[in-house]
């Protein structure tokens, strides 16, 4: 493609860099030729029309595109310097360094405590040490705002939970296991304008300590959150840069006309 | 002949209405004329006694010790070979030639008469394998009777469980194994104990597949070992009626109330576990 992707203003070291990625679902190509660079500990927004392969780009970076049959990808996806698609690469150690957060809120129908631990049970984490287990739960659930509200209601069924909350318990059983990089696919697509504020606010809490990819395709929320924006149309990533310059200073016709609202 | 709409509809509710009624009359005739006639010989010895007098008289607990004894084989046998198998079957096979004949058998397997099962079972584990008429051959003979039940039980349970909880158990770095084991199965398992009391019921009725694997005639001790031959309450009701003059009708239908009232409780059981977790269940 094009020169339009660029490298954002260097600050900040890049996390996730992509060069020449291609994505094909047999013979359909959702992906054409996307060069990004994430930078560290900032919220970049990946927008665009349903279909454009804004949610397919994301689950390039933890691989769950595997699970579709006939899925393939060729070019560069690089994480911390290390190209995730060659062969030998630990899937299980990549997903856990590299967290989703889905676009509706999808808690086990277990207590909240069993939520918030079972990334670490997969792991082999602390599985015999309770008190550790209630530690890092607590942490977890300070660290999406949701522990004053819940501490004392840890044995309830976290499916009879608001959406709100729903959705940060997941954000808190991702933190669990400590990940580099939070890639959330729509994550307030189920919730009402107060709670999607209130997940915002949470964002820009994260955001501290790490990196986070959102795919949204509610423009305002990509300008309210994001530091770095792309907008991607039929599989091909249009422009990438500054949230601000995507918003009042497209350089691409076609970007111009989905921020105006003449698209989309 | 134009007929009022109305009274069209009136007349078809009711022929739906009468229809129903009238299946549910057979049920309730059955409960009804095993009751009346068994319930009087239903005491403590009835149940705890060894038959006597060539099974005129004394009890039925030999049988009742088998019936349980074929059942709870037949499950062992069958619950984890089923489990596994649609394990497979649901999460790894995929959509091939070889896995759409496997499918296919299983449904035969379904569609098999029960006798058929029995000689199968006199074939293969009594004589092929020597094991005798013995509550394994009965026991195994009974679980291969139940693996379509189990097996299609488990697979929807286990079909039922939302994608969702997968992706989420994958994205968070789990192995598929991990996943199935802690984000499928324990979702899975109401419907799996369902479909397998469902079987149970269904092993503890049958005669044909015990008839020629296990049943004995007449054993007034308990079984020993799962080499033993035992009696069983569906066979010894056959026996009571056909075989034996001058039983006393009352021990006969007394029998029959035993059983059905063993395979109703299962299905009740059933019902109430899916129940219970249909309220918890919120996906």
């Amino acid at each position: 493609m094009s020169a339009a992707a660029r490298l954002p203003d260097g600050q900040g070291s890049p996390v996730i860099q992509t060069k020449g990625l291609d994505l094909f679902y047999g013979n359909f190509q959702a992906l054409k030729g996307v060069d990004l660079s994430i930078t560290e500990k900032k919220i970049t927004a990946i927008i665009g029309p349903s279909g454009c392969g804004k949610s397919t780009l994301l689950r390039v970076f933890n691989r769950m595109n595997d699970l579709v049959e006939g899925a393939r990808v060729t070019g560069s996806v690089r994480l911390d310097g290390k190209e995730i698609y060659a062969p030998g690469t630990d899937l299980l150690l990549l997903r856990k360094k590299v967290g989703m957060v889905f676009q509706r809120p999808n808690p086990f129908p277990l207590s909240i405590l069993e939520n918030v631990v079972f990334g670490l049970k997969i792991h082999h984490m602390y599985r015999k040490k309770r008190g550790i287990l209630y530690e890092m739960a607590r942490k977890s659930l300070e660290s999406v705002l949701l522990w004053d509200d819940l501490k004392d209601k840890l044995g309830r069924l976290a499916t009879n939970l608001s959406l709100e909350q729903q959705q940060k318990l997941c954000i808190a059983r991702l933190l669990v296991v400590k990940p580099e990089v939070l890639l959330m696919d729509e994550p307030c697509s189920a919730l009402d304008p107060m709670s999607t504020s209130r997940i915002e606010e949470l964002m820009q809490e994260l955001k501290k300590n790490y990196t986070i990819v959102i795919v949204t395709h509610n423009m305002q929320q990509a300008a309210r959150v994001s530091d770095e924006a792309g907008y991607m149309l039929l599989g091909e990533l249009v422009e990438f840069g500054r949230t601000h310059a995507i918003f009042t200073a497209p350089r691409d016709k076609r970007t111009e006309d989905y921020v105006t609202g003449r698209l989309g | 002949m134009n007929m009022n709409p109305r009274v069209t509809q009136r007349i078809a509710f009711s022929a739906l209405l009468f229809s129903t009624l009238l299946v549910m009359v057979p049920v309730g005739m059955v409960i009804v004329v095993i009751l009346k006639q068994g319930a009087g010989a239903i005491s403590w010895e009835f149940l705890s006694q060894m038959p006597r007098s060539g099974m005129r008289a004394g009890g039925i607990l030999p049988a009742i010790v088998g019936t349980f004894c074929l059942v709870l084989g037949a499950v062992c046998f069958a619950l984890p070979l089923g489990l596994l198998a649609a394990i497979y079957l649901s999460e790894y096979s995929k959509d091939t030639f070889l896995n759409r004949i496997v499918r296919l058998a299983i449904i035969n397997l379904a569609g098999v008469p029960s006798v058929v099962f029995g000689l199968f079972g006199l074939a293969l584990f009594v004589n092929f394998f020597g094991f005798g008429a013995s509550i394994l051959s009965g026991s195994l003979t009974l679980g291969i009777m139940i693996l379509p039940v189990i097996i299609t039980s488990s697979r929807e349970a286990i079909d039922s469980v939302p994608q969702s909880f997968r992706e989420v158990s994958l994205s968070l770095g789990a192995t598929k194994l991990q996943t199935i084991r802690h984000a499928v199965l324990p979702h899975a398992l109401p419907g799996i104990l369902t479909g397998t009391i469902l079987g149970v019921g269904r092993a503890a009725g049958e005669t044909a597949p015990i008839l020629f694997t296990v049943a004995a005639f007449y054993l007034p001790r308990l079984p020993g070992s799962i080499f033993d031959q035992v009696m069983a309450l569906p066979y010894h009701l056959y026996v009571l009626s056909t075989q034996v003059p001058n039983v006393d009708s009352g021990i006969r239908y007394g029998t029959a109330l035993v059983l059905l009232v063993i395979v109703l409780l299962m299905n009740a059981i059933a019902i109430a576990i899916r129940a219970h977790f249909r309220s918890k269940k919120k996906w």
